[in-house]
């Protein structure tokens, strides 16, 4: 068993919140050593399938059913293909289990980058009513910060990756730091219009997109080339990824040690100095286990990866995690609730179609209990993401009159999907099942995790409002749809190590540092106390960035 | 606990470090790679195989453009149902082939394959109205095989359409009159 003092600082996990712990801390002067379960993959080298036609993708980029029963089974819910295969988690060699009611879908990433490569991009900050509905509602956890505490982290990171999107001043969805966005189509114009005037209070805006609209010479990134094949990797850098963004800098200061394919099982522990003395990892290549050890300890490997990490740090013999003084380690844990979806036809503006494929398109958001329960049955609320455009004529028969229909344009449609915000629940929890272990000896995490009432009368709400909205627009054969909803489907999990003020009632302090260990800061999903309905990855970043900063005050404070 | 888990615990003992044909029994071997090699099954005999690449090209003959056969659809189809498809997938092409071919026999006194181009097509319709057995099974899956295989093809997303790799810009309010050729994504 080797162990090393080379580094002052350890972070687990390279994905998004990773690579923002990794950037800054080597950036603050500190020796840091990266640990990814997944393989490498190196910036542009690595992307094989970037900018290949479907012709030149095995399976014309679409996933064989045979691989997907057998191989990806719960990937096959967040759009995994065979351009993006080798980012994602094969659910066969990475099993995990459910309760009895309780599906849940793991959606993994299997890469270094995490879910940097595979995200959806969609860029918001939280407003101060997100970070206070916990407390407005007496639901779940209070938070200890405010938006006034993150708002300049957001503009931090939000200046250095490039979001693309519109200023709107509005209170419930605070704007950031905007490169200009993607623009809108001449049909979502016409609907902007329609809609905001059907409905005063509420907007259709333009994406928010951690996709750039304009150059970043100095990072080697180039501004989106609307192609829309993101998840293949991006040469041109132009979305926010580990590889594109973080670790380019992280790697600059001479400081990065980054080891891919390290499987983190648990992190010892000294109860007598309250710190984490060392990480442990399984080399997925040569099975060897390795203790590595720093002065500080970042737990970005993800919402649920982070949880099993803290739960399997254990005293010999004991089922209480080191890190679970108060008890609710595992518990709380969210998912946006979604798969409501609505869409029509938008009359007229035929003469006029699009060029180039954007990443997003537009953003309805929220207007539900804005500033004041709504006595709506349901508490908090949800936002639409959608888009305008036309597609190909889809003729009936075959035969040359069908290949001569299918060269024309279907007139435009419009479509949105919601996503609910879901509430905390004490119950809502994961565990470790202490009868199956996985490959490398992890014991299997076990979801007991269900949407509610309020989660699916707000569902019930999004598609009768997401209805009405597109006929009051306008829209021609209005439609809405409901498929299963499940949770970890929109891959935002979050909650399982909260933040709070309370030790007794929280894994977190304020500073994303964990109650019971000085040195180990998880700023990742897991510390969410509530969800917002906004997608939830660039306050991963502001977080962290915060943490950073001040975990490297604390270490040359000597209060850490 | 089933014998993979079972197989798997014990593992677990000896890190990822154990002998090869043990990490396979016990679902630890890598991630499988998307075969693009010759079908590992033979789906087709010779027979169905030339009945099966005629009516690609009847579902999309060449025009002023190349048709399903210059586009390699047949392979694709044949490929699609012997390694990527479910098994029992297989099943209405197979049975849809047999149909028709037994309809033309009947109605032409021909096998399907050397009916003239306008007798399959007319019993490719048959097909499609479900006016032979399991007809319209077939005929939607075997059509959307086909198209998929056409449009994903070289030629159809280059030649048939217009392929725009890097468009670099977008505009929302492009003139349709413009467009030449449908895009492919």
């Amino acid at each position: 068993m080797a162990t090393t003092d080379r580094f002052d600082a350890i972070v687990i996990g390279s994905g998004i919140s990773g690579g923002w712990a990794a950037k800054e801390l080597t950036e603050k002067g500190l020796r840091v050593l990266m640990l990814d379960r997944g393989h490498m993959v190196e910036h542009v080298d690595d992307y094989t399938y970037d900018g290949k036609p479907a012709y030149e993708v095995p399976a014309r980029n679409i996933m064989p059913d045979t691989l997907r029963d057998s191989d990806y089974f719960i990937a096959q819910h967040g759009y995994v293909a065979p351009s993006n295969q080798a980012f994602y988690n094969n659910d066969r060699l990475n099993p995990y289990d459910y309760g009895e009611g309780s599906k849940f879908y793991w959606i993994r990433p299997a890469a270094v980058g995490g879910k940097s490569l595979i995200w959806g991009r969609w860029s918001f900050r939280w407003s101060a009513a997100d970070f206070e509905a916990n407390k407005r509602d007496g639901i779940g956890g209070e938070w200890p910060i405010g938006y006034d505490d993150l708002a300049p982290w957001y503009s931090y990171v939000e200046k250095y990756i490039g979001v693309s999107g519109s200023r709107e001043h509005l209170d419930y969805l605070p704007d950031s730091e905007f490169q200009p966005p993607m623009p809108m189509n001449i049909a979502e114009k016409w609907m902007k219009q329609r809609l905001e005037s059907a409905f005063p209070g509420r907007k259709m805006i333009n994406a928010r997109l951690s996709n750039m609209t304009e150059d970043k010479p100095e990072q080697n990134r180039s501004k989106c080339q609307l192609r829309n094949q993101c998840g293949n990797g991006c040469s041109f850098g132009a979305y926010f990824s580990t590889q594109a963004v973080t670790l380019p800098a992280a790697r600059a200061t001479g400081r990065l040690t980054l080891r891919s394919d390290a499987v983190v099982t648990n992190l010892e522990y000294d109860p007598a100095t309250k710190k984490v003395t060392g990480v442990r990892f399984i080399d997925a290549k040569t099975g060897q286990a390795e203790v590595v050890r720093a002065k500080v300890v970042f737990l970005n490997a993800s919402t649920l990866g982070s949880v099993q990490i803290l739960m399997n740090s254990r005293a010999e013999g004991s089922e209480r995690s080191h890190f679970d003084t108060s008890g609710t380690l595992g518990r709380y844990v969210m998912d946006h609730i979604f798969r409501v979806g609505v869409k029509g036809d938008i009359p007229g503006m035929e003469e006029f179609i699009e060029y180039g494929r954007r990443p997003g398109a537009i953003y309805v958001p929220r207007f539900r209990n804005n500033g004041r329960d709504e006595d709506l049955g349901f508490r908090r609320g949800y936002g639409y993401q959608g888009g305008a455009y036309r597609e190909p004529s889809k003729p009936v028969g075959f035969g040359a009159a069908m290949k001569e229909g299918m060269r024309r344009y279907s007139g435009w449609k419009f479509q949105m999907g919601a996503f609910g915000e879901c509430l905390p629940y004490e119950d809502n929890r994961v565990s470790l099942n202490p009868n199956k272990a996985d490959r490398f000896g992890l014991p299997l995490m076990r979801f007991d995790v269900t949407f509610r009432d309020n989660e699916m009368r707000m569902m019930a709400d999004a598609r009768e409002q997401g209805e009405k909205m597109l006929r009051a627009a306008g829209l021609k054969n209005v439609e809405s749809n409901v498929k299963e909803h499940v949770p970890g489907d929109a891959i935002h999990e979050m909650g399982g190590a909260r933040m709070g003020d309370d030790p007794r009632a929280s894994v977190l302090n304020k500073w994303s540092q964990a109650h019971d260990a000085s040195n180990l800061f998880v700023t990742d999903g897991a510390q969410m106390a509530s969800i917002s309905c906004v997608n939830p990855s660039l306050t991963f970043m502001a977080l962290t960035a915060r943490a950073v900063d001040h975990a490297v005050k604390g270490l040359k404070a000597g209060t850490i | 606990m089933d014998r993979r888990n079972a197989l798997g615990g014990m593992l677990a003992l000896f890190g990822a470090q154990v002998f090869a044909p043990l990490a396979r029994a016990a679902g630890l071997a890598a991630p499988p790679v998307i075969d693009q090699g010759v079908p590992r099954l033979q789906v087709f005999t010779p027979d169905q195989r030339a009945l099966m690449t005629v009516l690609c090209e009847r579902v999309i003959p060449t025009t002023d453009t190349p048709g399903a056969i210059a586009a390699g659809v047949p392979a694709y189809v044949e490929k699609l149902l012997a390694d990527w498809a479910l098994a029992e997938d297989r099943r209405p092409i197979l049975s849809g082939l047999a149909e028709i071919d037994s309809r033309s026999w009947q109605d032409y006194k021909v096998p399907a394959v050397q009916a003239k181009p306008e007798q399959q097509d007319a019993l490719l319709t048959l097909a499609m109205n479900d006016q032979i057995p399991d007809g319209e099974e077939f005929f939607k899956a075997f059509r959307q095989m086909v198209i998929v295989g056409y449009y994903t093809s070289e030629i159809g997303m280059t030649q048939e359409r217009e392929y725009l790799p890097v468009p670099g810009e977008y505009n929302g309010a492009f003139p349709y009159s413009q467009v030449n050729k449908v895009y492919s994504a």
